[in-house]
């Protein structure tokens, strides 16, 4: 879900862009000397508000803008200083001190501290439409006070494994308590938006551009670009083409930039294609039957999906190797557990009898045992006369879900299911009303797995029908929310692990969220314009989209004179051609008409 | 614009004095099509232009029905694609092969069937629409020709693409959707012809001769009218083919055709996602486009031919 852009009108993008061969300055230096960092992003905000984002841009801008208690270190994702310098627990563990820092201030002069942190954590939990970001943190939460402005107490009703990975921006109470609705509110309203990361927000156009400058009194330092724009290209390939050109430093990869892409930029002067492995899984998802938190039933999901072996069965007739070495040509790594594997720590792989690998005829032999057997017509029939006739909600434009799309409908077709691919520019609609079958589904993980946990238990499905909220898939189960709880409470980094584990290995039974692959973050760079960068880990990791804020942060800006290549390269030219015969054919077509027309009239 | 052929069905009602016991008025009426097709490609003929365009329908037809004999009728299958993602033009792949593997000139040859079939379609049903607005407002005149070309006016200065993007993107992703979006948005210039042929023939003699026999409306519009404007029709539904077939490959170039299928928009859209602009390759996006330019200018070229040889006054001007 995390990856619906909202509507991409790619006509402009797609055919503006390769005609605009007049050669741009590029931006790493501005005509005023300041250097300028300009990312292409292709996802848009869903609100600045740290209390409602939830996209992987929002809530990135909030890294940047925002202090949180605690930063992950770059290296190997250990909890390290953020807004606290200290935390640790009470001998119950029910209680939680944090040292907060005494040198951050508001980027309008006021000091920031345990008093802000205090009245963010409370505003949270009043719930007042504020929690559909953070609610995973704080369910547990008692009562949170500043008894000094260096000094932040949190009472917990329950033992809670997540308290040094809080991932909730602090806010500036003196600003946000004039706010009427914050439920409402976009924070998008005056510039610049006061906070304290490195980064400052200045400036923010829908679906254009988000502009931040650096916070020269940030306490670690201030960053060494003077602006960071992020540029929002709603088509991958105008984004490499302004990477070409030089009209941008970095393409985000997010999605990842496509094979053909990487290949063609690998072999260009002046820039860097960066590979890790990704923060994402890329699943499908099926429908177990939308209901809200008091069990009312809505929306129109197959009912064969509610038995497990119809489930099973659509993930032993996917064969992921072959998604992995034709859909993603190996920028990916074959899907098995729900946490990548990246986060070794958490990530499980099934053992070898449980593994569902590729085989349609177990497959078959399932779907004949569960009562849907094959009819005259090659169709499998469900014991109520209705064929299994599956939707399956996918991303306009993620072009992924297109391709794996197209495999799926012939992996079932052969067992005799049908399929309906309905790519949508924004699947939320359908998605929160229930009304699909199977989903194209992925989220980003962080560190500390508790948030996309957190988001199969029963306490995150809607309060009324068909409205949002944190669930992913409407998935409530009792042994999975004892896990859950299990796991949060658990402050043994293995034993928490174990049980993490667990929940991943019920999830992968249950058929419900079958995890194709893990996308490799591919992304591109300038460096004529960027000379370094830091990616996370350190060795061999992602930038865009990191758990902190340290690609952008860290990034040191070229010196030489930036040279801007004219994009004189064959697709742009072979753009121009394409363009241009649909133009002129177009307009002698129509040309011809009017005048054939103009003599018909009598 | 009175042309023989056209009248032909019109007069055939009216019995041409008996003649030889042998011959019926419907084996006249026979001959004299058959006399008047020939005549027909005796004028078509001469145009070059249109023997031009007409070859090159039949021969994208021909590829098209034929297709499963052609490439095979699993070019189209992603599990069984025989080479490797985006190779280049070989021996082996003419036109090289997409992010598949599969190839692409078997696609382009299974993408001519729904382009053409779109283009047909959506064209027929724009015509009709047309035709029976065109028709009744030219035959009622008043108060409902008014209200009913005003409707017209407001459709012919909407913008098509922006109507029929919207149309498509609020009803589900098929083959339906597409060819009901365009049909329903280009209606507009074929009502308005249709309408100014609809009165200059409502002010010929006959008609009114017709009226005064007892003919009523509906008589006079489908035996009278209709046989009249029918060669318009005829002309403007060539035309209009190519601005469907245009549109049709817009609107799956902008991902609002059924993903699952291939088209030619869908194959340039599939092109610029899996990132060939950026990366050049040419043999990706050239074959679909240029094949869509050329299907566009063959019916356009048949079109003026039709028209030319219907119309003797734009025929004398050649």
């Amino acid at each position: 879900m995390l990856a619906g852009g909202a509507a991409a009108f790619t006509l402009t993008a797609g055919l503006a862009t390769p005609l605009n061969l007049a050669p741009q300055q590029a931006e790493a230096k501005a005509d005023d000397g300041k250097k300028v960092l300009t990312v292409a992003v292709a996802q848009s905000v869903d609100s600045l508000s740290p209390f409602l984002a939830q996209r992987l841009l929002s809530t990135s801008l909030h890294r940047l803008t925002y202090e949180y208690l605690t930063n992950y270190d770059a290296k190997n994702n250990r909890a390290i200083d953020g807004f606290a310098t200290d935390w640790k627990p009470s001998a119950d563990k029910l209680t939680w001190t944090y040292t907060i820092r005494d040198n951050s201030t508001w980027s309008d002069g006021k000091p920031a501290t345990a008093k802000d942190a205090a009245w963010t954590f409370n505003k949270v939990m009043s719930k007042e439409g504020t929690a559909t970001a953070n609610s995973n943190f704080v369910t547990n939460f008692r009562k949170v006070t500043a008894p000094s402005p260096t000094k932040l107490v949190i009472e917990l009703k329950k033992p809670q494994a997540t308290m040094a990975a809080l991932d909730v921006p602090i806010v500036p109470k003196h600003v946000w308590e004039k706010v009427d609705d914050i439920s409402k509110f976009n924070n998008d309203k005056d510039f610049p938006v006061v906070g304290n990361g490195p980064f400052i927000l200045t400036d923010y156009k829908v679906d254009q551009y988000v502009r931040l400058k650096a916070n020269k009194d940030f306490w670690r330092g201030a960053p060494k670009f003077d602006e960071l724009v992020f540029k929002t290209y709603k088509d991958q390939d105008a984004a490499v083409s302004a990477l070409r050109k030089g009209e941008v430093s970095f393409v985000a990869g997010q999605p990842a930039l496509t094979p053909a892409q990487a290949d063609s930029l690998k072999n260009e002067e002046n820039i860097k294609v960066n590979e890790g492995p990704g923060r994402r899984f890329f699943a499908l998802a099926t429908n177990p039957g939308a209901k809200t938190r008091d069990g009312e039933k809505f929306g129109d999901g197959h009912p064969a999906l509610l038995d497990k072996k119809v489930r099973q069965a659509l993930f032993l007739s996917v064969d992921r190797e072959a998604i992995v070495d034709k859909v993603f040509q190996g920028h990916a790594v074959e899907g098995a557990g729900y946490i990548p594997p990246r986060f070794s720590e958490y990530a499980w792989q099934p053992s070898a009898d449980q593994r569902m690998s590729y085989d349609p005829k177990k497959a078959a032999r399932l779907l004949d045992e569960a009562g849907y057997k094959k009819n005259g017509d090659g169709k499998r029939v469900g014991k109520d006369g209705r064929p299994l006739d599956f939707r399956i909600l996918c991303h306009a434009t993620d072009p992924n879900d297109k391709a794996v799309g197209k495999y799926l409908k012939e992996w079932w077709g052969d067992l005799g299911i049908g399929l309906k691919v309905e790519c949508l520019d924004d699947v939320s609609v359908p998605w929160y009303a229930g009304e699909y079958d199977l989903a194209f589904d992925g989220w980003s993980v962080n560190p500390d797995p508790d948030f996309v946990l957190g988001i199969h238990t029963c306490a995150a499905l809607p309060v009324k029908a068909k409205e949002s909220a944190a669930t992913d898939n409407f998935i409530c189960d009792k042994k999975f929310d004892d896990l859950y709880d299990k796991q949060l409470a658990e402050y043994d980094q293995g034993k928490r692990a174990d049980i993490v584990k667990q929940m991943q290995s019920w999830l992968y039974d249950s058929g419900y969220m079958n995890v194709l692959a893990y996308p490799n973050a591919v992304e591109a760079y300038r460096t004529d314009q960027i000379k370094s960068i830091t990616t996370m880990p350190t060795a061999a990791g992602n930038i865009y989209g990191q758990d902190g804020y340290w690609s952008w942060w860290s990034a040191v800006p070229a010196d030489g004179k930036s040279s801007s290549k004219d994009g004189g390269s064959t697709g742009v030219i072979i753009g121009i051609a394409a363009a241009a015969v649909v133009l002129v054919g177009g307009g002698a077509l129509f040309a011809l008409r009017r005048r054939s027309t103009a003599e018909d009239r009598e | 614009m009175t042309t023989e052929s056209a009248e032909t069905p019109s007069t055939a009602p009216a019995p041409v004095a008996p003649a030889a016991p042998g011959k019926s008025a419907r084996s006249l009426a026979r001959a004299r099509r058959r006399h008047s097709v020939t005549r027909f490609w005796r004028e078509y003929r001469t145009h070059k232009a249109g023997l031009f365009g007409l070859a090159a329908l039949v021969l994208i037809a021909l590829a098209a029905v034929f297709a499963p004999l052609l490439v095979g009728s699993d070019a189209q299958s992603v599990t069984d694609a025989p080479g490797r993602p985006m190779e280049s033009p070989s021996g082996a792949y003419p036109l090289g092969t997409d992010q598949f593997g599969r190839d692409l000139l078997g696609l382009l040859v299974w993408g001519a069937r729904i382009s053409l079939a779109v283009g047909l379609l959506a064209a027929v049903l724009s015509v009709a629409i047309g035709t029976l607005v065109g028709i009744t407002a030219g035959h009622f005149k008043g108060w409902y020709a008014t209200v009913i070309m005003r409707v017209t006016d407001w459709f012919l200065v909407m913008p098509t693409l922006v109507l029929a993007i919207a149309l498509a993107s609020v009803m589900s992703r098929s083959l339906w959707t597409i060819i009901l979006a365009i049909g329903v948005t280009t209606w507009p210039t074929t009502a308005r012809l249709v309408r100014a042929q609809t009165l200059a023939v409502e002010s010929r003699p006959y008609i009114e001769r017709a009226q005064a026999l007892g003919g009523g409306h509906g008589h006079i519009m489908a035996r009278h009218v209709l046989p009249n404007v029918m060669p318009l029709v005829l002309a403007q539904t060539t035309l209009v083919i190519s601005g469907a077939i245009l549109t049709e490959a817009t609107l799956a170039f902008l991902g609002l055709g059924d993903p699952t299928s291939v088209s030619w928009g869908g194959l340039l859209q599939d092109a610029r996602e899996a990132g060939a602009v950026s990366a050049g390759h040419w043999w990706y996006l050239a074959p679909p486009g240029l094949a869509i330019a050329v299907v566009a200018l063959a019916f356009t070229l048949c079109g003026r031919a039709v028209e030319s040889v219907l119309n003797p006054r734009l025929g004398a001007t050649r």
